[in-house]
């Protein structure tokens, strides 16, 4: 207890006490960094978990969880302390995430009360298929993640249909039901009436009704279908399950209690014995979707069924709705093509239409017969077998399985993606064992046991080598993407390419993350790739074996397609995801921005972010920093550069032969600081003319000097021999820079904040886009806002860093007094020319 | 490598174990049983010999340390492997000195079990270095 109120006065010191003295500051601020250092890499190590390549279990998700509890509870603590206790609200920040983190560990949070009744597809989130069923988690990751067109819609998502059952007091009735039929006391049919009536004469809530009214007043007709917990998953419940077609708004209530209740048809309940399924609770989701009055409709199978061999895949069409097909009173046209772009018909079977099914003007459903022109007529033209082909493989792509796809084509031809779910085999195809070995004789290997698996599975396809952002817009569908960095302005062609392979970047980096969000088998650090990998060769890229083969290897494809899961949607993996989605995401970018607080933090990342930039705030608060670090060992840095530099040493560096309180350029030891000032200091960048300053330019530097010469601080650079964090202000804009340069890469970052300057606004905006366009050909992520310049990159060796911080030191010299001269937008290229030109004569620096 | 199949069995209570280990051990060539359950995994010892075994410590019923001391009994010949959580990985060693062939920690990926099962086979067929 003794010990309880101890800690508790030391972490709850009353505000507005003493400053804490400098040695307990500098053990804490040693602390916060290393710290800090740990919660990257377990965020680090739990994305690179995530890619596939290893085997993890739920005890591994507990533990890190804990220590990140734990890391974040101590650098909480920490900050407090050296902030005499300003940031107590961190506490409760730290509870809103690590309580609900705790729920989805414990695998109860999905139904809990923060989930809605209904939600838009457009936002329905990615990842909870136990909240809105199967088929509709199906139909938010196409439109979210391979923005497909799906038709608009929403679901009432399972926690509806518990309300539901809890309002109309059905669920002891059902649980008895079901116990009783088990038991064999009751016979299916007469279960499942009952099951039935309790439910078609049950109440929809007020608060579940209310909003489906709100969502269905917007298009004249609904599809409403069943979206079963389970459903389209790894287990089909394909058509047992009740789907709607053409109800208007006012029918939807109806219909929602319909598709509920086919949740107990006899069939279903039949299936779900058989697959020992009624152990679990059965839920129920509904998916309502806008009717899409089609000219034409169909199916699509990714492979063709009867020859899988062929590597082709089929398409299904037939005029107006899809009911004639699949009721089988009518036969389909069928269009047999080739997977591979640029998808060739193969063969095609034009069968006549005797009628047709259209949307009534009333509602429901009217049979007529076709025109006389269209009788014999195929159902769609080439333009839709390209993009249904096309879209087809980007599906198969992404969900990994061979798939079953439902389409429709508008009456203005635009083509519509209704759902898609792994395609059934009636007659499985024997099983095409594959072994590695007995591969490599017929497929040479290009590259072997080289890099690091981001994103695990196989891919084939043509290389193409991405030099620049300019080759981006040639990027064709299904391509192997092959690069020497993983700049983050690759990611836009990510979600076409059927592999990557990268010479340098981490499993942990941006890329990385965006790979395993479109599931891109990825292999980052492959050394020469570029070099072995040539434009236009046909290549396989194995990662779960690191190979890299010549060639199409087809039995590895099919393999990986036919016979084994997809760990994308295994639970752990989708667990794993939704864990860290309440950690990884990086929202608090700018500390100029008013949500800037504990409140709006929202990942743990966040709070890190949060802590790391107030607890550099503490330091450099001058009058306090000064009263606080008496007797503290500051360096005056003595140089050509008149910027009278502070440097806090915590450790190694600066030489031990510097005297006094100045050191000079060659006394710094740490690496980052010696490097950026070795850019700053590079000759030709720090301009010393003075400006030619116009009117314009006069009047804004003479109303914003008041402004800013209210903002207290000064130049200090916090140090070790392997860190660097740098608050420089120069005139009246300022710049941060974070930076660790380490002999092991996952250790390494640089983080470059730069904002203000004297000019008006659209000035400092183009000097923000000039550092932005410069830096972005450094392979920075780069934010922009208005002035304000946000630029990161991680995990490159030191030799890539020190690189880059020559570039950012030549920068922040160059671009000082640069927003005065940027007179129009024009003057953006030619400056950055400017500065890329200037570059060149110091060797190691073009523009990779 | 084809002459005859090496048998594997896999017995891990958390299928994703299985489901990622079956595939990356039969593309090597090897013919793989997995399992969740340890007296499943029990019942299919007693019916046939396996070479090499891939067991989790921790499970419910009947525990990983027992299933492996059993199957040992049977065939004494079997390789074991135990895959085990990174805390318990010290008092697992401690406990299972003889007997064992090696031991992986959790989280691990797919290439590390390839090899330590790549090598329990070399010492099956006598070519082991």
């Amino acid at each position: 207890m003794a010990a309880l109120q101890k800690l508790w006065r030391k972490v709850f010191k009353p505000p507005g006490g003493d400053l804490v003295a400098f040695p307990e500051v500098f053990e804490h601020f040693q602390e916060l960094l290393e710290d800090h250092q740990k919660v990257m890499e377990i965020i680090a190590d739990l994305g690179e978990k995530s890619g596939g390549d290893f085997i993890f279990d739920r005890k591994y998700l507990q533990d890190s969880i804990n220590e990140l509890h734990a890391l974040l509870l101590h650098l909480v603590k920490g900050l407090n302390l050296i902030s005499s206790n300003r940031y107590l609200d961190l506490y409760a920040t730290l509870d809103s995430i690590f309580v609900p983190l705790e729920a989805e560990l414990r695998g109860r949070l999905s139904l809990a009360a923060e989930m809605p009744f209904t939600v838009a597809l457009a936002e329905l989130p990615v990842d909870h298929p136990e909240l809105t069923g199967g088929k509709a988690a199906t139909a938010g990751e196409i439109r979210q993640r391979l923005h497909l067109p799906v038709p608009e819609g929403f679901v009432i998502t399972t926690r509806a249909f518990r309300h539901f059952l809890e309002q109309n007091r059905l669920e002891s009735r059902t649980h008895a039901l079901i116990s009783a039929w088990l038991a064999d006391e009751a016979d299916t049919l007469q279960t499942s009436r009952q099951l039935q009536y309790g439910i078609l004469a049950g109440v929809v809530p007020q608060e579940v009704a209310r909003e489906i009214r709100r969502r269905t007043e917007k298009a004249p007709f609904w599809a409403v279908r069943s979206s079963a917990y389970g459903e389209d998953g790894e287990l089909s419940f394909a058509g047992l399950h009740e789907s709607l077609l053409q109800v208007p708004p006012r029918g939807v209530l109806d219909a929602y209690k319909k598709v509920v209740a086919s949740l107990f048809s006899p069939a279903a309940l039949d299936y779900r014995r058989r697959m020992d399924m009624l152990g679990e609770e059965a839920a129920m989701g509904v998916l309502c979707q806008e009717v899409i009055a089609s000219r034409a409709s169909g199916v699509v199978h990714t492979l063709t069924l009867e020859a899988p061999e062929r590597d082709c895949l089929t398409i299904y069409a037939y005029p107006g709705l899809g009911r004639p097909v699949m009721d089988g009173r009518a036969r389909p046209d069928c269009f047999v093509v080739e997977r591979q772009a640029p998808h060739k018909v193969r063969s095609r079977e034009v069968f006549p239409k005797e009628y047709l099914v259209r949307p009534a003007p009333g509602g429901g459903e009217e049979e007529v017969a076709p025109h006389p022109d269209d009788r014999e007529r195929p159902a769609i033209g080439y333009e839709t077998i390209q993009t249904l082909a096309h879209w087809a493989m980007s599906l198969e792509r992404y969900f990994k399985r061979p798939q079953e796809i439902e389409w429709a084509e508008g009456q203005a031809s635009q083509v519509w993606v209704l759902q898609s779910r792994p395609l059934a085999f009636s007659q499985i195809p024997a099983a095409p064992k594959v072994e590695v070995a007995s591969l490599t004789v017929r497929y040479p290997i290009l590259l072997q046991d080289q890099g690091v698996v981001a994103h695990a599975g196989v891919g084939a396809g043509p290389v193409f080598l991405v030099q620049s952002d300019a080759d981006l817009g040639k990027f064709p569908e299904g391509a192997v993407l092959v690069t020497r960095y993983t700049a983050p302005w690759l990611a836009r062609v990510v979600p076409k390419a059927a592999a990557i392979v990268s010479e340098r970047g981490s499993p942990a980096g941006h890329l990385a993350t965006i790979a395993r969000e479109f599931r891109v088998p990825t292999l980052v650090g492959v050394e020469r790739a570029t070099d072995v990998l040539k434009e236009g060769m046909e290549v396989t890229v194995d990662t779960n074996d690191r190979l890299v083969f010549a060639g199409r290897v087809q039995e590895l494809l099919s393999f990986e397609l036919m016979e084994s899961t997809a760990f994308e949607d295994a639970a752990e993996f989708r667990l794993l995801r939704r864990i860290l989605k309440r950690i990884a995401p990086l929202h608090l970018v700018d500390p100029q921005d008013p949500e800037f607080n504990p409140e709006g933090c929202s990942s743990v990342h966040d709070v890190i972010r949060f802590v790391h930039e107030k607890a550099v705030q503490e330091l450099m608060d001058l009058p306090r920093f000064l009263k606080r670090f008496k007797g503290a060992q500051l360096w005056t840095l003595v140089s050509e550069i008149p910027i009278g530099l502070k440097i806090w040493d915590l450790g190694g560096g600066i030489g031990p032969e510097a005297r006094g309180n100045e050191v000079t350029a060659a006394q710094i030891r740490s690496l980052p600081l010696k490097t950026l000032w070795e850019g700053v200091c590079a000759p030709g960048m720090w301009s010393t003319e003075p400006i030619q300053v116009d009117f314009q330019g006069l009047m804004s530097s003479l109303t914003r000097t008041t402004e800013a010469a209210t903002a207290a601080g000064f130049n200090l650079a916090v140090i070790t021999n392997t860190y660097l964090n740098l608050h420089l202000r120069l005139g009246y804009h300022f710049n941060l820079v974070d930076a660790r340069m380490d002999p092991d890469p996952h250790h390494n970052h640089i983080y470059f904040r730069f904002v203000g300057g004297v000019t008006d606004l659209t000035r400092r905006s183009r000097r923000a886009k000039l550092l932005a366009d410069i830096l972005s050909k450094y392979h920075f992520k780069v934010d922009t806002k208005g002035d304000l310049v946000i630029a990161r990159i991680l995990h490159l060796p030191q030799e890539e860093i020190r690189r880059r911080l020559l570039v950012l030191g030549q920068l922040i010299g160059f671009t000082r007094q640069l927003d005065m001269q940027l007179k129009s937008d024009e003057d953006v290229p030619v400056f950055t020319e400017k500065f890329l030109e200037g570059l060149r004569p110091l060797g190691d620096t073009e523009a990779p | 490598m084809a002459q005859n199949k090496l048998r594997i069995l896999i017995l891990d209570d958390e299928p994703i174990v299985c489901k990622r280990l079956k595939p990356a051990l039969e593309k090597l060539g090897y013919e793989v049983d997995t399992f969740t359950r340890s007296f499943e995994a029990m019942q299919a010892v007693e019916k046939a010999r396996y070479d090499i075994i891939v067991t989790d410590l921790k499970m419910e019923g009947m525990d990983g340390m027992r299933f492996l001391q059993e199957a040992k009994k049977l065939y004494p010949e079997t390789e074991v492997i135990v895959i085990t959580g990174f805390a318990t990985m010290e008092t697992a060693k401690e406990s299972f000195k003889k007997g064992v062939f090696d031991f992986i920690a959790k989280p691990f990926n797919l290439n590390e079990i390839q090899k330590v099962v790549q090598r329990a086979a070399d010492k099956i067929r006598g070519t082991a270095t």
